[in-house]
């Protein structure tokens, strides 16, 4: 069942066309990486999708009903959404982070009630949060905060999980920690997941679904098989790509003009010709 | 989870902090170049068949006085917590979206054109400061929904620009008027209690302690509206009404304040920010406790005020900052250690 309907997209800001004719459908329980050059409009879409933003051209249906007929309250139950790393002005210690979340759910006098509080606390445990659950955002590493958001996000209780730029700051362990996680979110509680990354490697071994969105309004949707070979990659990023892969999984190491192995490439050319399989 | 906020963990902080302003406030009402004994105001009006000075004093001098402080203490500080976390700049106090040039606008147009009416038996300054403050929220508000989708900055920006023009205005009127009438002016500018009587006390009292209720009641949301618009909006909260209601109560009580007392400054910036250091960020309890601290501050300033330089007296802006200043950078430099919201 598609959880996620979109059709005939298209959204401009006032000069620029950002996307035109976007049609794809998100399958409940899957997960889906959106990918593509800067200002191809991943994180437009994203907006789009979670109703920040409103397209007059297209349709988005969330759960077979179309995403303006909800309130914001109304599609917070359905989606919840991680931004990228935003820290408040204002010292918020973890376990009050994670509670706002239920802020819709509050008694009369704007109280949590102590299902809300379990259900924070579990939102941490999923994450690996407790620990330092009264720990403020501000003392934490960029890892253990974009934990600590993803964890407000499950607190909601919402089916769609929309992230963007999950892992743009953090390191190689982080990276695949947040990547292991949101898979275990996919397995374990069905929730579906759509992510905007520039991190291709790590979006072929984790997601079934690939938007790519090219800079020019062209995009391409399909299983992540389909969809990452070096040809398409090359096409959309315009760099030169040398593919390799592990078992199943491809990686993808792009060549600069200047880098260190490029003379090695341009002289032969087929290494990065083989591999486009 | 020990450490979360519960209703009765917030009552209890409240009803205490609520006794500590009686104490204050009875203090502070028995302080003065007069000495007046507790015991003798009890005794009521007169005291065998003499006028009973005591009483005279505590009723009619003193307490009007003290009511006003408190009152002005608690909208001021209210109103900071809540422009500070709408703006989401722990630098907005509540004459940043240009209230105070309003009001002041508002005052030196009375005063140079010289209103002869009175309204209830008052002079109409307060009327024009409150008009003026209200107009030029509403102006700022306007301007800053016209500069569109960051409306945050565009509010901050249009608030910094109404404020500086019109400054200008008043410098310019204040030129070209007379000095005996500028007096007056100035030290309405340097925020000044006067004694007031009490019906407009209490119509103000109730307009003010609305108005906090009020906010009391959307502080979860302002807790959400921290962590920037869209966050909020995605955790379900309706951020545009949410966002007027706010601004509407904040400007409206500040507007209410300034009118009885001038322009008091540092109270909306140090009491949020002191609460903040000491019980942390949360709304829920930021917003009481800082209006009932805000009344504690500006009666004890008030006092001082009064009784610093007596026979004469200061204008009470004047002990705000110079008591608040210092005082706020001791609570930063010893809780900055600890919460850590100025290092990113």
């Amino acid at each position: 069942m598609s959880i996620i309907e979109v059709g005939n997209l298209s959204f401009a800001y006032s000069q620029s066309q950002v996307l035109r004719e976007l049609s794809f459908n998100v399958e409940q329980g899957s997960f889906l990486a959106v990918i593509g050059p800067n200002g191809a409009g991943k994180s437009t879409l994203l907006n789009l999708l979670c109703g920040a933003l409103h397209s007059k051209h297209g349709s988005i249906k969330i759960d077979q009903a179309a995403i303006n007929s909800y309130t914001a309250e109304q599609l917070a139950r359905k989606i919840a959404v991680v931004r990228q790393e935003f820290v408040p002005v204002f010292g918020f210690s973890v376990i009050e982070t994670v509670l706002m979340a239920r802020t819709p759910y509050y008694n009369q006098l704007g109280f949590q009630s102590s299902a809300d509080t379990e259900i924070a606390n579990e939102a941490l445990a999923a994450t690996d949060t407790s620990r330092f659950s009264l720990r403020l955002l501000s003392q934490l590493s960029g890892g253990e905060r974009q934990r600590v958001f993803i964890a407000r996000a499950l607190a909601q209780n919402t089916d769609i999980l929309l992230l963007d730029e999950p892992t743009s700051f953090l390191d190689l362990k982080h990276q695949v920690d947040i990547y292991d996680l949101l898979k275990k979110m996919q397995i374990e509680k069905g929730k579906t997941i759509v992510t905007v990354t520039h991190d291709i490697n790590l979006a072929a071994q984790y997601c079934d679904q690939v938007l790519l969105l090219g800079d020019d309004c062209s995009y391409r949707h399909g299983s992540a098989k389909d969809i990452f070979c070096a040809e398409q990659i090359e096409k959309v990023f315009g760099v030169r790509i040398f593919a390799g892969a592990i078992g199943e999984g491809k990686f993808f190491v792009p060549l600069g003009k200047f880098a260190k192995n490029s003379g090695i490439i341009a002289q032969n050319p087929e290494i990065t010709q083989n591999k486009k399989s | 989870m020990t450490d979360l906020l519960t209703a009765r963990k917030l009552a209890i902080k409240v009803i205490s902090a609520l006794v500590l302003l009686i104490l204050v406030m009875l203090m502070c009402s028995l302080t003065g170049t007069e000495h007046i004994s507790l015991k003798s105001v009890f005794t009521g009006i007169s005291q065998q068949g003499m006028v009973n000075t005591d009483y005279e004093i505590f009723v009619h001098v003193r307490l009007p006085r003290i009511i006003l402080a408190a009152i002005v203490g608690a909208a001021l500080a209210c109103s900071g917590v809540v422009f500070q976390a709408l703006l989401r700049n722990p630098l907005a106090d509540p004459y940043i979206l240009g209230i105070s040039s309003g009001a002041g606008l508002g005052v030196i147009i009375a005063v140079i054109s010289g209103v002869g009416w009175t309204l209830w038996g008052r002079s109409p300054i307060a009327i024009f400061a409150f008009v003026g403050a209200m107009g030029t929220v509403w102006l700022v508000w306007l301007i800053g929904r016209l500069t569109g989708k960051s409306h945050v900055t565009g509010l901050l920006l249009a608030g910094v620009v109404v404020n500086a023009f019109f400054s200008a205005v008043i410098m310019f009127l204040t030129s070209i008027a007379k000095s005996q009438q500028i007096h007056s002016t100035i030290f309405w500018l340097m925020g000044n209690m006067a004694e007031e009587n009490f019906s407009v006390l209490w119509l103000s009292a109730g307009y003010v302690i609305a108005g906090i209720i009020a906010l009391f009641y959307i502080s979860p949301q302002l807790n959400a509206l921290s962590f920037g618009i869209e966050d909020a909006k995605s955790m379900g909260i309706n951020t545009a009404g949410t966002q007027t209601i706010a601004f509407a109560i904040a400007a409206a009580i500040t507007a209410v304040a300034v009118s009885l007392s001038g322009l008091i400054g540092f109270v909306g910036l140090i009491v949020p920010h002191g609460i903040r250091l000491v019980f942390g960020p949360d709304h829920r309890q930021l917003l009481p406790l800082s209006g009932i601290t805000g009344a504690i501050f500006l009666v004890a300033a008030d006092t001082l005020a009064r009784v610093i330089v007596a026979p004469a007296q200061l204008p009470v802006g004047v002990i705000t900052a110079i008591v608040g200043g210092p005082f706020f950078l001791i609570l930063l430099i010893k809780y900055t250690k600890t919460i850590g919201w100025f290092n990113k």
